[in-house]
């Protein structure tokens, strides 16, 4: 299948962007976005009104001021200006899951085989357009079968093209250098000098002369754009494995509403899963507010999963962070990672009196996901290291746990360990010598036994320089407590409790 | 079946259909306790515990608790929850808890930061049927409500239920089906607890007992038992 490109060209995106921000703005009254360029201030960006006013990007601000006095000044945001397109992109995901920005002014969308879903390339063009306009952003298309070549379309020509694909050197053929190929001023004024003003003038001089005078990127540009080299789109996001989509006649907000589409939409889903064999382990529900903004909420699973009702269950709390607004016209469940269901997920397929086990392994994976949304669950992994900060780690709680190592678990170790040691007062008949009383928890005990103490040095290759060593105590206190106490340079601290 | 049914017969079996009916009243009250049974603990007094069921521990000090739980818990021989609150300052260390016969690669911490989380975590843990223990490690009273749904919740799936409090508390009501307190006694080696059943559903107080814990045996072992037991041997 030949590929098909659309590409939108949005000529005022910096103005647009503040009007659609600033709800208070009259589309009558001029706008310009300006950037400071070393100590001078110069236009960045004109809308519609002021470059009909004869106002150029370039122009120093104090000229414009003079020029057009009515004219309205924003800042230039480049970062937003980046971020708000990045979004647009995220938007423009429900023609395409290949939707990718096209910095500074334009997104690229890989139509390819998507256009019959909108009744053909031309309404698909039309209503991507539209729905631009509705939004209060200007946008002119393309579509052709190389992305540059529709996004030189797309710029230099105003009526909305669209190219057979293998005609891309013919169409391109007579559109300007400058808006066409994107090429640097200095560059283009050299190439006007030379008479060079059309595509298809450049397109016809031998490559090695230009190659040597313009460097090698003019000639990659060029033949991306006559299509003789294929040009790549950097999509917004990867392309979902899986997915489904629904588009709403009405914009719905009620959360119920919501949840009836997300119900049909998991059905669907989970249905594309079983035929395919896999399980899904990220899933991300995107909603299509009515203003154009893009939401998502997204579920994590610990195992491959395809259970619709369990799913469910998943995103119920998770669906409270949308914010309809005027409602969404569009959702779509993309599962971003799937698994194929192992056979460690399904043992009853070979051994038919090994379900009951498969059903209990299913039920507990579900459990950790749902206590996973709401609390830490971790499990423990064992760590061969004397030093006991070490010597436990904590592991997913889905992953099968490493082996325990030898002396690893023994009945001396205290069964509770404070979060944070609490200072101790000890009092000793001699400095130094082993303590009689000690002051905790604003009471004092008198203590009835005492074993230790167990030496352990810092782990030199792991510890921090000037860890100190410790000394473990097992002490039992006359009320019956049995706490595990730890000396280091001559302060001792709880470190917490025996059986 | 029904009981009217058996008494279709000629003979008028009374003791017979006593029998059915008090079966009848078994599976009414804890269809899933009756249906998971009892699990065995080698050296507990009364011989084990009954799954599908919440049992409350009162430790006098925090240590003794939680080694206990971790005996009645190594013996599950399944998934075990240890479900603590972010306000306690203690955090289950698992290389002791292995010494106390509770295997890490059964174990699976979690860590709630309000008490209704851990309420909930618990329920549902209870009622999980990929779950063969589940400890809730309390600092506070809970209210009777509350004990109730995490009984519900036990009887619905196959999990031996703990609920571990300080004893210093005063005793309230809870629809727990044992109660039982624990606390240490001095100990060289192997830990030694002092333990006593105060409630038990259908069942008198007894008690109490001294228990040792033997780690290389990985048993619990009764060292006194209450006068009333020996007279009776």
């Amino acid at each position: 299948m030949t590929s098909r490109f659309l590409a939108l060209h949005l000529p005022h995106f910096a103005t647009d962007r503040i009007r659609r921000a600033e709800r208070g703005l009259s589309p009558d009254w001029p706008l310009a976005v300006w950037a400071a360029q070393g100590s001078r201030r110069l236009l960045a960006a004109v809308d519609a009104a002021a470059g009909a006013a004869g106002l150029r990007p370039g122009q120093p601000l104090a000229d414009a001021q003079a020029m057009l006095p009515a004219l309205l000044l924003r800042q230039s945001d480049l970062i937003g200006e980046a971020q708000a397109l990045a979004e647009l992109a995220l938007w423009a995901r429900r023609y395409t899951p290949l939707a990718a920005a096209d910095p500074p002014d334009g997104l690229l969308l890989d139509v390819t085989g998507c256009a019959h879903l909108h009744g053909g390339e031309a309404p698909l063009l039309e209503e991507a357009m539209g729905r631009l306009r509705h939004a209060g952003i200007a946008a002119r298309g393309a579509i052709a079968g190389a992305a540059a070549t529709a996004g030189a379309l797309a710029r230099a020509r105003s009526d909305n093209p669209i190219a057979v694909s293998g005609t891309e050197a013919a169409v391109a053929g007579p559109l300007p250098v400058g808006l066409a190929l994107r090429l640097p001023p200095a560059m283009l004024q050299s190439l006007a000098s030379l008479g060079l003003h059309q595509v298809h003038a450049l397109a016809g001089l031998p490559r090695g002369p230009l190659a040597r005078r313009f460097g090698q990127d003019l000639l990659d540009r060029l033949d991306a754009v006559v299509g003789r080299r294929p040009s790549p789109i950097q999509p917004a996001l990867p392309p979902p494995e899986l997915s489904a989509a629904r588009e709403m006649v009405e914009p719905i907000v009620t959360r119920s509403g919501i949840d009836a589409v997300l119900d049909r939409l998991l059905d669907e889903l989970c249905d594309r899963l079983r035929t395919a064999g896999v399980g899904v382990r990220q899933l991300t529900l995107l909603a299509w507010r009515v203003d154009g903004a893009v939401q998502e909420v997204a579920i994590g699973t610990g195992q491959p999963m395809r259970e619709a009702a369990h799913l469910r269950r998943l995103f119920a709390t998770r669906l409270e962070r949308l914010e309809p607004g005027l409602g969404f016209e569009r959702m779509a469940l993309e599962a971003r990672a799937t698994q194929p269901m192992t056979a460690g997920m399904q043992p009853g397929l070979a051994i038919g009196s090994r379900t009951e086990e498969a059903d209990a392994e299913l039920a507990l994976a579900q459990l950790l996901d749902r206590l996973g949304q709401r609390l830490r669950v971790r499990r423990v992994a064992p760590r061969a290291s004397h030093w006991l900060d070490h010597a436990v780690a904590a592991l997913d709680p889905q992953t099968c746990p490493p082996p325990m190592p030898e002396g690893w678990a023994a009945p001396a170790w205290p069964v509770l360990r404070l979060r944070r040691p609490q200072p101790l007062e000890v009092a000793a008949a001699l400095p130094d010598a082993m303590p009689a009383l000690l002051h905790w928890g604003g009471r004092t005990h008198r203590l009835r036994r005492l074993e230790g103490p167990l030496r352990l040095e810092a782990e030199w290759w792991r510890a921090q320089p000037g860890q100190a060593r410790r000394d473990y105590y097992r002490v039992e206190l006359d009320s019956g407590l049995r706490l595990w106490l730890c000396r280091a340079e001559g302060r001792w601290t709880l470190h917490g409790h025996l059986p | 079946m029904r009981p009217a049914d058996s008494t279709a017969s000629a003979a008028f079996d009374q003791a017979a259909m006593l029998a059915a009916l008090r079966a009848r009243v078994v599976r009414l009250e804890g269809s899933g306790r009756a249906a998971a049974g009892r699990l065995d603990i080698p050296g507990l007094p009364g011989g084990g515990l009954a799954r599908a069921a919440l049992h409350e521990v009162l430790a006098a000090a925090p240590g003794c608790g939680a080694a206990f739980a971790a005996v009645l818990l190594g013996r599950c021989g399944g998934t075990v929850l240890w479900i603590a609150g972010a306000a306690d300052s203690l955090q289950a260390w698992p290389p002791g808890l292995a010494g106390c016969g509770l295997d890490p690669a059964d174990l699976i911490l979690v860590r709630a930061e309000r008490p209704q989380d851990a309420l909930w975590a618990m329920e549902e843990a209870l009622r999980c049927p990929a779950v063969a223990g589940a400890v809730l490690v309390l600092a506070d009273n809970l209210p009777l409500t509350a004990t109730r749904r995490l009984q519900l919740a036990a009887e619905a799936g196959r999990a031996l239920g703990l609920l571990l409090r300080p004893g210093m508390l005063t005793a309230e009501p809870s629809a727990a089906l044992t109660r039982w307190r624990v606390a240490p006694l001095p100990a060289v080696e192997s830990p030694r607890w002092h333990l006593e059943l105060l409630r038990a559903k259908g069942g008198a107080p007894d008690g109490p007992w001294t228990l040792a814990w033997q780690a290389a045996t990985r048993q619990l072992r009764i060292e006194e038992a209450p006068a009333a037991h020996r007279a009776t041997r």
